[in-house]
Protein backbone atom coordinates (compact mmCIF):
# COMPACT_ATOMS: atom_id res chain seq x y z
CA UNK A 1 0.00 0.00 0.00
CA UNK A 2 2.84 2.33 0.91
CA UNK A 3 4.52 1.57 -2.40
CA UNK A 4 1.32 2.47 -4.27
CA UNK A 5 0.82 5.69 -2.29
CA UNK A 6 4.42 6.55 -3.13
CA UNK A 7 3.59 6.21 -6.82
CA UNK A 8 0.62 8.58 -6.44
CA UNK A 9 2.93 11.08 -4.73
CA UNK A 10 5.48 10.74 -7.55
CA UNK A 11 2.71 11.21 -10.13
CA UNK A 12 1.60 14.45 -8.50
CA UNK A 13 5.18 15.74 -8.29
CA UNK A 14 5.84 14.85 -11.93
CA UNK A 15 2.64 16.57 -13.08
CA UNK A 16 3.26 19.65 -10.94
CA UNK A 17 6.86 20.06 -12.15
CA UNK A 18 5.96 19.35 -15.77
CA UNK A 19 3.04 21.81 -15.73
CA UNK A 20 5.29 24.48 -14.22
CA UNK A 21 8.03 23.98 -16.83
CA UNK A 22 5.53 23.79 -19.71
CA UNK A 23 3.86 27.03 -18.65
CA UNK A 24 7.30 28.60 -18.22
CA UNK A 25 8.00 27.76 -21.88
CA UNK A 26 4.66 29.30 -22.90
CA UNK A 27 5.49 32.37 -20.80
CA UNK A 28 8.87 32.69 -22.55
CA UNK A 29 7.11 32.68 -25.92
CA UNK A 30 4.79 35.47 -24.77
CA UNK A 31 7.71 37.47 -23.33
CA UNK A 32 9.84 37.12 -26.46
CA UNK A 33 6.99 38.26 -28.68
CA UNK A 34 5.98 41.08 -26.37
CA UNK A 35 9.61 42.31 -26.50
CA UNK A 36 9.86 41.93 -30.27
CA UNK A 37 6.52 43.68 -30.91
CA UNK A 38 7.50 46.54 -28.59
CA UNK A 39 10.78 46.91 -30.43
CA UNK A 40 8.93 46.91 -33.77
CA UNK A 41 6.46 49.58 -32.59
CA UNK A 42 9.22 51.85 -31.33
CA UNK A 43 11.25 51.32 -34.52
CA UNK A 44 8.18 52.14 -36.63
CA UNK A 45 7.54 55.25 -34.53
CA UNK A 46 11.14 56.38 -35.08
CA UNK A 47 10.86 55.87 -38.84
CA UNK A 48 7.53 57.69 -38.84
CA UNK A 49 9.01 60.57 -36.88
CA UNK A 50 11.99 60.81 -39.24
CA UNK A 51 9.72 60.89 -42.31
CA UNK A 52 7.12 63.24 -40.85
CA UNK A 53 8.53 65.42 -38.01
CA UNK A 54 5.20 67.24 -37.48
CA UNK A 55 3.62 64.01 -36.30
CA UNK A 56 5.90 63.93 -33.23
CA UNK A 57 4.33 64.92 -29.92
CA UNK A 58 5.10 68.50 -28.87
CA UNK A 59 7.09 67.59 -25.77
CA UNK A 60 9.37 65.28 -27.74
CA UNK A 61 10.91 68.14 -29.71
CA UNK A 62 14.56 68.61 -28.77
CA UNK A 63 14.08 72.19 -27.52
CA UNK A 64 11.15 71.28 -25.26
CA UNK A 65 12.32 67.95 -23.97
CA UNK A 66 13.56 69.27 -20.67
CA UNK B 1 30.45 -42.79 -46.62
CA UNK B 2 29.64 -40.58 -43.64
CA UNK B 3 25.94 -40.30 -42.81
CA UNK B 4 24.47 -36.83 -43.42
CA UNK B 5 22.25 -35.36 -40.71
CA UNK B 6 19.80 -33.23 -42.69
CA UNK B 7 18.50 -31.58 -39.53
CA UNK B 8 22.02 -30.25 -38.96
CA UNK B 9 21.92 -28.61 -42.40
CA UNK B 10 18.48 -27.02 -41.87
CA UNK B 11 19.19 -25.66 -38.42
CA UNK B 12 16.15 -23.36 -38.27
CA UNK B 13 14.02 -26.52 -38.23
CA UNK B 14 16.48 -28.50 -36.08
CA UNK B 15 16.34 -25.87 -33.33
CA UNK B 16 12.55 -25.98 -33.44
CA UNK B 17 12.57 -29.74 -33.01
CA UNK B 18 14.99 -29.47 -30.09
CA UNK B 19 13.29 -26.52 -28.32
CA UNK B 20 10.71 -26.35 -25.59
CA UNK B 21 7.16 -26.58 -27.13
CA UNK B 22 6.26 -23.15 -25.75
CA UNK B 23 9.26 -21.58 -27.50
CA UNK B 24 8.37 -23.40 -30.74
CA UNK B 25 4.80 -22.10 -30.52
CA UNK B 26 6.01 -18.55 -29.80
CA UNK B 27 8.44 -18.69 -32.74
CA UNK B 28 5.72 -19.79 -35.14
CA UNK B 29 3.29 -17.12 -33.85
CA UNK B 30 5.97 -14.41 -34.17
CA UNK B 31 6.86 -15.49 -37.72
CA UNK B 32 3.17 -15.26 -38.68
CA UNK B 33 2.78 -11.95 -36.82
CA UNK B 34 5.79 -10.54 -38.68
CA UNK B 35 4.27 -11.53 -42.02
CA UNK B 36 0.95 -9.96 -40.89
CA UNK B 37 2.76 -6.70 -39.99
CA UNK B 38 4.32 -6.56 -43.45
CA UNK B 39 0.92 -7.16 -45.07
CA UNK B 40 -0.94 -4.62 -42.87
CA UNK B 41 1.87 -2.09 -43.27
CA UNK B 42 1.87 -2.41 -47.07
CA UNK B 43 -1.93 -2.14 -47.03
CA UNK B 44 -1.74 1.06 -44.94
CA UNK B 45 -3.68 -0.29 -41.93
CA UNK B 46 -0.53 -0.01 -39.78
CA UNK B 47 2.25 2.58 -40.13
CA UNK B 48 4.31 1.19 -43.07
CA UNK B 49 7.53 3.07 -42.26
CA UNK B 50 7.93 1.12 -39.03
CA UNK B 51 5.85 -1.99 -39.57
CA UNK B 52 7.35 -3.26 -42.84
CA UNK B 53 10.99 -3.43 -41.62
CA UNK B 54 9.77 -4.57 -38.20
CA UNK B 55 7.68 -7.39 -39.67
CA UNK B 56 10.52 -8.62 -41.88
CA UNK B 57 12.93 -8.49 -38.92
CA UNK B 58 10.49 -10.31 -36.64
CA UNK B 59 9.74 -13.18 -39.03
CA UNK B 60 13.38 -13.58 -40.08
CA UNK B 61 14.89 -13.61 -36.59
CA UNK B 62 12.42 -16.21 -35.33
CA UNK B 63 13.03 -18.43 -38.34
CA UNK B 64 16.82 -18.09 -38.29
CA UNK B 65 17.67 -19.69 -34.96
CA UNK B 66 20.77 -21.89 -35.20
CA UNK B 67 23.29 -23.73 -33.04
CA UNK B 68 25.98 -21.25 -31.98
CA UNK B 69 27.79 -24.12 -30.24
CA UNK B 70 26.85 -27.73 -29.51
CA UNK B 71 24.54 -26.71 -26.69
CA UNK B 72 23.57 -23.07 -27.23
CA UNK B 73 21.04 -21.72 -29.69
CA UNK B 74 20.83 -18.19 -30.98
CA UNK B 75 20.94 -16.00 -34.07
CA UNK B 76 23.61 -14.08 -35.91
CA UNK B 77 21.50 -10.91 -36.04
CA UNK B 78 22.40 -9.29 -32.73
CA UNK B 79 22.85 -9.98 -29.03
CA UNK B 80 21.17 -7.26 -26.94
CA UNK B 81 22.61 -8.63 -23.69
CA UNK B 82 26.31 -8.49 -24.68
CA UNK B 83 27.98 -6.02 -22.34
CA UNK B 84 31.45 -7.32 -21.41
CA UNK B 85 34.06 -5.59 -23.63
CA UNK B 86 35.62 -8.82 -24.93
CA UNK B 87 32.22 -10.43 -25.53
CA UNK B 88 31.03 -7.24 -27.23
CA UNK B 89 34.09 -7.20 -29.51
CA UNK B 90 33.30 -10.79 -30.53
CA UNK B 91 29.64 -10.18 -31.32
CA UNK B 92 30.43 -6.92 -33.13
CA UNK B 93 32.43 -8.98 -35.61
CA UNK B 94 29.87 -11.76 -35.95
CA UNK B 95 26.34 -10.36 -35.66
CA UNK B 96 25.56 -8.23 -38.68
CA UNK B 97 23.18 -5.76 -36.96
CA UNK B 98 25.24 -5.54 -33.76
CA UNK B 99 27.19 -2.38 -34.75
CA UNK B 100 23.95 -0.49 -35.47
CA UNK B 101 22.37 -1.75 -32.24
CA UNK B 102 25.37 -1.01 -30.04
CA UNK B 103 26.33 2.37 -31.48
CA UNK B 104 22.92 3.86 -32.27
CA UNK B 105 20.14 2.00 -30.49
CA UNK B 106 21.27 1.06 -27.00
CA UNK B 107 22.61 4.56 -26.30
CA UNK B 108 19.46 6.34 -27.51
CA UNK B 109 21.15 7.96 -30.53
CA UNK B 110 18.55 6.62 -32.95
CA UNK B 111 15.74 8.19 -30.85
CA UNK B 112 17.58 11.52 -30.97
CA UNK B 113 18.05 11.27 -34.75
CA UNK B 114 14.33 10.62 -35.23
CA UNK B 115 13.61 13.57 -32.96
CA UNK B 116 15.97 15.78 -35.00
CA UNK B 117 14.10 14.75 -38.15
CA UNK B 118 10.77 15.58 -36.48
CA UNK B 119 12.22 19.01 -35.61
CA UNK B 120 13.15 19.67 -39.23
CA UNK B 121 9.65 18.86 -40.50
CA UNK B 122 7.93 20.87 -37.72
CA UNK B 123 6.86 24.47 -38.26
CA UNK B 124 7.20 25.92 -34.76
CA UNK B 125 5.10 28.90 -35.89
CA UNK B 126 1.92 26.90 -35.20
CA UNK B 127 2.87 26.62 -31.55
CA UNK B 128 3.36 30.35 -31.27
CA UNK B 129 -0.27 31.15 -32.24
CA UNK B 130 -1.65 30.65 -28.72
CA UNK B 131 1.06 29.08 -26.56
CA UNK B 132 -0.81 28.97 -23.24
CA UNK B 133 -3.90 27.30 -24.71
CA UNK B 134 -1.82 24.80 -26.69
CA UNK B 135 0.36 24.00 -23.69
CA UNK B 136 -2.72 23.58 -21.47
CA UNK B 137 -4.26 21.13 -23.94
CA UNK B 138 -0.97 19.23 -24.20
CA UNK B 139 -0.81 18.94 -20.40
CA UNK B 140 -4.38 17.57 -20.32
CA UNK B 141 -3.41 15.07 -23.04
CA UNK B 142 -0.65 13.74 -20.75
CA UNK B 143 -3.29 12.38 -18.38
CA UNK B 144 -2.57 8.83 -19.54
CA UNK B 145 1.17 9.27 -18.98
CA UNK B 146 0.46 10.22 -15.39
CA UNK B 147 -2.49 8.02 -14.35
CA UNK B 148 -0.99 4.88 -15.89
CA UNK B 149 2.00 5.20 -13.56
CA UNK B 150 0.13 4.39 -10.30
CA UNK B 151 -2.10 1.90 -12.16
CA UNK B 152 1.01 0.02 -13.33
CA UNK B 153 2.48 0.10 -9.83
CA UNK B 154 -0.79 -1.28 -8.44
CA UNK B 155 -0.51 -4.12 -10.96
CA UNK B 156 2.91 -5.12 -9.70
CA UNK B 157 5.46 -3.21 -11.79
CA UNK B 158 8.35 -1.34 -10.22
CA UNK B 159 8.44 2.47 -10.36
CA UNK B 160 10.98 2.40 -13.21
CA UNK B 161 9.00 -0.11 -15.27
CA UNK B 162 5.74 1.73 -14.53
CA UNK B 163 7.18 5.07 -15.67
CA UNK B 164 8.50 3.48 -18.88
CA UNK B 165 5.16 1.95 -19.89
CA UNK B 166 3.27 5.07 -18.76
CA UNK B 167 5.25 7.06 -21.35
CA UNK B 168 3.21 5.26 -24.05
CA UNK B 169 0.47 7.75 -23.06
CA UNK B 170 2.63 10.49 -24.55
CA UNK B 171 2.26 8.66 -27.89
CA UNK B 172 5.82 9.51 -28.85
CA UNK B 173 7.86 6.48 -29.97
CA UNK B 174 11.39 7.90 -29.57
CA UNK B 175 10.45 9.17 -26.10
CA UNK B 176 9.23 5.74 -24.96
CA UNK B 177 12.43 4.17 -26.33
CA UNK B 178 14.62 6.77 -24.60
CA UNK B 179 12.84 6.45 -21.22
CA UNK B 180 12.68 2.65 -21.19
CA UNK B 181 16.34 2.32 -22.24
CA UNK B 182 17.35 4.38 -19.20
CA UNK B 183 14.80 3.16 -16.66
CA UNK B 184 13.86 -0.43 -17.59
CA UNK B 185 16.54 -1.93 -19.80
CA UNK B 186 15.32 -5.51 -19.10
CA UNK B 187 11.90 -4.90 -20.64
CA UNK B 188 12.61 -2.05 -23.04
CA UNK B 189 12.06 -4.33 -26.03
CA UNK B 190 8.45 -5.32 -25.22
CA UNK B 191 7.64 -1.79 -24.03
CA UNK B 192 8.91 -0.20 -27.26
CA UNK B 193 7.17 -2.79 -29.42
CA UNK B 194 3.89 -2.23 -27.55
CA UNK B 195 4.36 1.54 -27.99
CA UNK B 196 4.98 1.41 -31.74
CA UNK B 197 2.21 -1.11 -32.27
CA UNK B 198 -0.34 1.09 -30.56
CA UNK B 199 0.98 4.34 -32.06
CA UNK B 200 0.38 2.96 -35.50
CA UNK B 201 -3.20 2.26 -34.45
CA UNK B 202 -4.00 5.79 -33.17
CA UNK B 203 -4.92 6.88 -36.68
CA UNK B 204 -7.62 4.20 -36.71
CA UNK B 205 -8.76 4.40 -33.07
CA UNK B 206 -8.89 8.08 -32.10
CA UNK B 207 -11.59 9.11 -34.64
CA UNK B 208 -14.06 6.84 -32.81
CA UNK B 209 -13.12 8.43 -29.48
CA UNK B 210 -13.68 11.92 -30.96
CA UNK B 211 -17.09 10.96 -32.37
CA UNK B 212 -18.03 9.35 -29.06
CA UNK B 213 -17.12 12.37 -26.93
CA UNK B 214 -17.86 15.38 -29.17
CA UNK B 215 -21.23 15.98 -30.88
CA UNK B 216 -21.17 16.82 -34.58
CA UNK B 217 -22.15 20.50 -34.19
CA UNK B 218 -19.14 21.07 -31.91
CA UNK B 219 -16.78 19.12 -34.18
CA UNK B 220 -17.64 21.49 -37.00
CA UNK B 221 -16.85 24.76 -35.17
CA UNK B 222 -14.83 27.04 -37.46
CA UNK B 223 -11.73 28.72 -36.06
CA UNK B 224 -11.07 32.37 -36.83
CA UNK B 225 -8.09 32.36 -39.19
CA UNK B 226 -7.58 36.10 -38.55
CA UNK B 227 -6.21 35.05 -35.15
CA UNK B 228 -3.12 33.59 -36.84
CA UNK B 229 -0.26 36.05 -36.63
CA UNK B 230 2.77 35.71 -38.87
CA UNK B 231 6.17 35.06 -37.36
CA UNK B 232 9.56 35.87 -38.78
CA UNK B 233 12.40 33.37 -38.97
CA UNK B 234 14.30 35.42 -36.38
CA UNK B 235 11.38 35.17 -33.93
CA UNK B 236 11.09 31.42 -34.34
CA UNK B 237 14.85 30.92 -33.96
CA UNK B 238 14.97 33.16 -30.88
CA UNK B 239 12.25 31.08 -29.28
CA UNK B 240 13.93 27.78 -30.22
CA UNK B 241 17.37 28.78 -28.91
CA UNK B 242 16.08 30.20 -25.61
CA UNK B 243 13.69 27.30 -24.93
CA UNK B 244 16.30 24.68 -25.81
CA UNK B 245 18.86 26.27 -23.49
CA UNK B 246 16.33 26.64 -20.67
CA UNK B 247 15.08 23.04 -20.93
CA UNK B 248 18.65 21.68 -21.05
CA UNK B 249 19.47 23.77 -17.99
CA UNK B 250 16.44 22.52 -16.06
CA UNK B 251 16.52 18.86 -17.15
CA UNK B 252 20.02 17.84 -18.30
CA UNK B 253 19.08 14.15 -18.37
CA UNK B 254 16.89 14.75 -21.44
CA UNK B 255 19.22 17.34 -22.98
CA UNK B 256 20.08 15.06 -25.96
CA UNK B 257 16.37 14.89 -26.87
CA UNK B 258 15.75 18.62 -26.37
CA UNK B 259 18.87 19.55 -28.31
CA UNK B 260 18.02 17.21 -31.19
CA UNK B 261 14.46 18.52 -31.52
CA UNK B 262 15.34 22.21 -31.32
CA UNK B 263 18.41 21.77 -33.54
CA UNK B 264 16.06 20.36 -36.17
CA UNK B 265 13.79 23.39 -35.79
CA UNK B 266 16.70 25.83 -36.00
CA UNK B 267 18.10 24.12 -39.10
CA UNK B 268 14.67 24.34 -40.74
CA UNK B 269 14.33 28.02 -39.91
CA UNK B 270 17.90 28.88 -40.92
CA UNK B 271 17.01 27.34 -44.31
CA UNK B 272 20.40 25.72 -44.90
CA UNK B 273 19.01 23.59 -47.70
CA UNK B 274 21.68 20.81 -47.74
CA UNK B 275 21.17 20.23 -43.98
CA UNK B 276 17.38 20.39 -44.25
CA UNK B 277 17.37 17.84 -47.08
CA UNK B 278 19.89 15.61 -45.30
CA UNK B 279 18.08 15.54 -41.95
CA UNK B 280 14.52 15.39 -43.28
CA UNK B 281 15.50 12.67 -45.78
CA UNK B 282 18.35 10.24 -45.11
CA UNK B 283 18.64 10.87 -41.36
CA UNK B 284 14.91 10.72 -40.54
CA UNK B 285 14.00 7.87 -42.88
CA UNK B 286 17.26 5.98 -42.30
CA UNK B 287 16.73 6.14 -38.52
CA UNK B 288 13.08 5.14 -38.81
CA UNK B 289 14.00 2.21 -41.04
CA UNK B 290 16.69 0.87 -38.71
CA UNK B 291 14.50 1.53 -35.67
CA UNK B 292 11.77 -0.66 -37.17
CA UNK B 293 14.22 -3.33 -38.29
CA UNK B 294 15.98 -3.50 -34.91
CA UNK B 295 12.68 -3.64 -33.04
CA UNK B 296 11.64 -6.56 -35.23
CA UNK B 297 14.94 -8.37 -34.75
CA UNK B 298 14.67 -7.86 -30.99
CA UNK B 299 11.31 -9.70 -31.00
CA UNK B 300 12.79 -13.10 -30.34
CA UNK B 301 10.49 -15.70 -28.80
CA UNK B 302 12.44 -15.80 -25.55
CA UNK B 303 12.10 -12.02 -25.12
CA UNK B 304 8.41 -11.90 -25.94
CA UNK B 305 7.58 -14.80 -23.62
CA UNK B 306 8.21 -12.44 -20.70
CA UNK B 307 5.07 -12.77 -18.48
CA UNK B 308 4.93 -8.98 -18.22
CA UNK B 309 4.07 -8.59 -21.91
CA UNK B 310 0.30 -9.13 -21.42
CA UNK B 311 0.36 -6.55 -18.64
CA UNK B 312 2.30 -4.12 -20.86
CA UNK B 313 -0.23 -4.60 -23.66
CA UNK B 314 -3.07 -3.69 -21.28
CA UNK B 315 -1.24 -0.73 -19.74
CA UNK B 316 -0.16 0.64 -23.13
CA UNK B 317 -3.70 0.81 -24.49
CA UNK B 318 -4.95 2.22 -21.15
CA UNK B 319 -2.34 5.00 -21.30
CA UNK B 320 -3.26 5.97 -24.87
CA UNK B 321 -6.99 5.87 -24.15
CA UNK B 322 -6.72 8.03 -21.01
CA UNK B 323 -4.47 10.51 -22.86
CA UNK B 324 -6.99 10.81 -25.70
CA UNK B 325 -9.83 11.39 -23.21
CA UNK B 326 -7.67 13.91 -21.30
CA UNK B 327 -6.89 15.80 -24.51
CA UNK B 328 -10.56 16.05 -25.47
CA UNK B 329 -11.45 17.21 -21.93
CA UNK B 330 -8.73 19.87 -22.34
CA UNK B 331 -10.31 20.87 -25.66
CA UNK B 332 -13.70 21.24 -23.92
CA UNK B 333 -12.20 23.36 -21.11
CA UNK B 334 -10.65 25.75 -23.64
CA UNK B 335 -13.93 25.76 -25.60
CA UNK B 336 -15.87 26.93 -22.54
CA UNK B 337 -13.14 29.30 -21.33
CA UNK B 338 -12.93 31.00 -24.73
CA UNK B 339 -16.64 31.75 -24.96
CA UNK B 340 -17.44 28.70 -27.11
CA UNK B 341 -15.23 29.88 -29.97
CA UNK B 342 -12.82 26.99 -29.90
CA UNK B 343 -13.18 23.62 -31.60
CA UNK B 344 -12.80 20.95 -28.86
CA UNK B 345 -11.55 18.41 -31.42
CA UNK B 346 -8.19 20.23 -31.25
CA UNK B 347 -7.81 18.59 -27.82
CA UNK B 348 -6.97 15.20 -29.35
CA UNK B 349 -3.96 16.81 -31.07
CA UNK B 350 -2.44 17.41 -27.63
CA UNK B 351 -1.49 13.72 -27.78
CA UNK B 352 1.93 14.16 -29.29
CA UNK B 353 1.90 11.60 -32.09
CA UNK B 354 3.08 14.26 -34.52
CA UNK B 355 1.53 14.93 -37.03
CA UNK B 356 -0.93 12.00 -36.94
CA UNK B 357 -3.25 13.31 -34.21
CA UNK B 358 -3.35 16.80 -35.76
CA UNK B 359 -4.35 15.23 -39.08
CA UNK B 360 -7.00 13.13 -37.32
CA UNK B 361 -8.41 16.27 -35.67
CA UNK B 362 -8.53 18.15 -39.00
CA UNK B 363 -10.17 15.22 -40.76
CA UNK B 364 -12.86 14.87 -38.10
CA UNK B 365 -13.58 18.61 -38.12
CA UNK B 366 -13.81 18.66 -41.92
CA UNK B 367 -16.12 15.62 -41.93
CA UNK B 368 -18.49 17.54 -39.65
CA UNK B 369 -18.18 20.87 -41.51
CA UNK B 370 -16.35 21.08 -44.82
CA UNK B 371 -15.35 24.71 -44.09
CA UNK B 372 -13.77 23.93 -40.70
CA UNK B 373 -10.01 24.55 -40.80
CA UNK B 374 -8.37 23.72 -37.48
CA UNK B 375 -5.00 22.31 -38.60
CA UNK B 376 -2.82 25.28 -37.51
CA UNK B 377 -4.22 25.13 -33.94
CA UNK B 378 -4.07 21.34 -33.91
CA UNK B 379 -0.41 21.44 -35.00
CA UNK B 380 0.26 23.96 -32.21
CA UNK B 381 -1.19 21.60 -29.60
CA UNK B 382 0.70 18.72 -31.26
CA UNK B 383 4.09 20.46 -31.00
CA UNK B 384 3.33 21.43 -27.39
CA UNK B 385 2.53 17.74 -26.83
CA UNK B 386 6.01 16.77 -28.03
CA UNK B 387 7.56 19.30 -25.65
CA UNK B 388 5.42 18.25 -22.64
CA UNK B 389 6.16 14.56 -23.34
CA UNK B 390 9.88 15.32 -23.34
CA UNK B 391 9.52 17.30 -20.10
CA UNK B 392 7.55 14.50 -18.38
CA UNK B 393 10.07 11.88 -19.60
CA UNK B 394 12.89 14.02 -18.25
CA UNK B 395 11.20 14.48 -14.87
CA UNK B 396 10.47 10.72 -14.56
CA UNK B 397 14.05 9.83 -15.51
CA UNK B 398 15.53 12.45 -13.17
CA UNK B 399 13.39 11.32 -10.22
CA UNK B 400 13.63 7.55 -10.73
CA UNK B 401 17.02 6.86 -12.32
Amino acid sequence: MEYFLGSVKIMLIVYGLSAFIAMLVAGIIKLIFAGIRRQRVSAAAKVDAAVNPSSMPANSEPGKAA
Amino acid sequence: MQEIDFLYIFQGIATMVASDPLIVFARIVLILLGIAFVYLGAKGTLEPLIMIPMGVGMSSVNAAVLYLSKTTMGTIFLDPMASEPSQLMDVLQINFLQPIYTFTFSNGLIACLVFMGIGVITDIGYMLISPFRSMFIALCAELGTLLTFPIAVAMGLTYKEAASIAMVGGADGPMVLYTSLILAKDIFVPITIVAYLYLSLTYAGYPYLIRLMIPKHLRGIKMDSKQIPSFTTAEKMTFAVITCTLLCLLLPVAAPLFMSFFLGIIIRESDVKPFVEFISGPVLYGSTFFLGLLLGVLCEAATILNPKVILLLFLGITALLISGIGGIIGGYIVYWASGRNYNPVIGIAGVSCIPTTAKVAQKEARDANKFAMILPWAMGANICGVITSAIIAAVYVTLLR
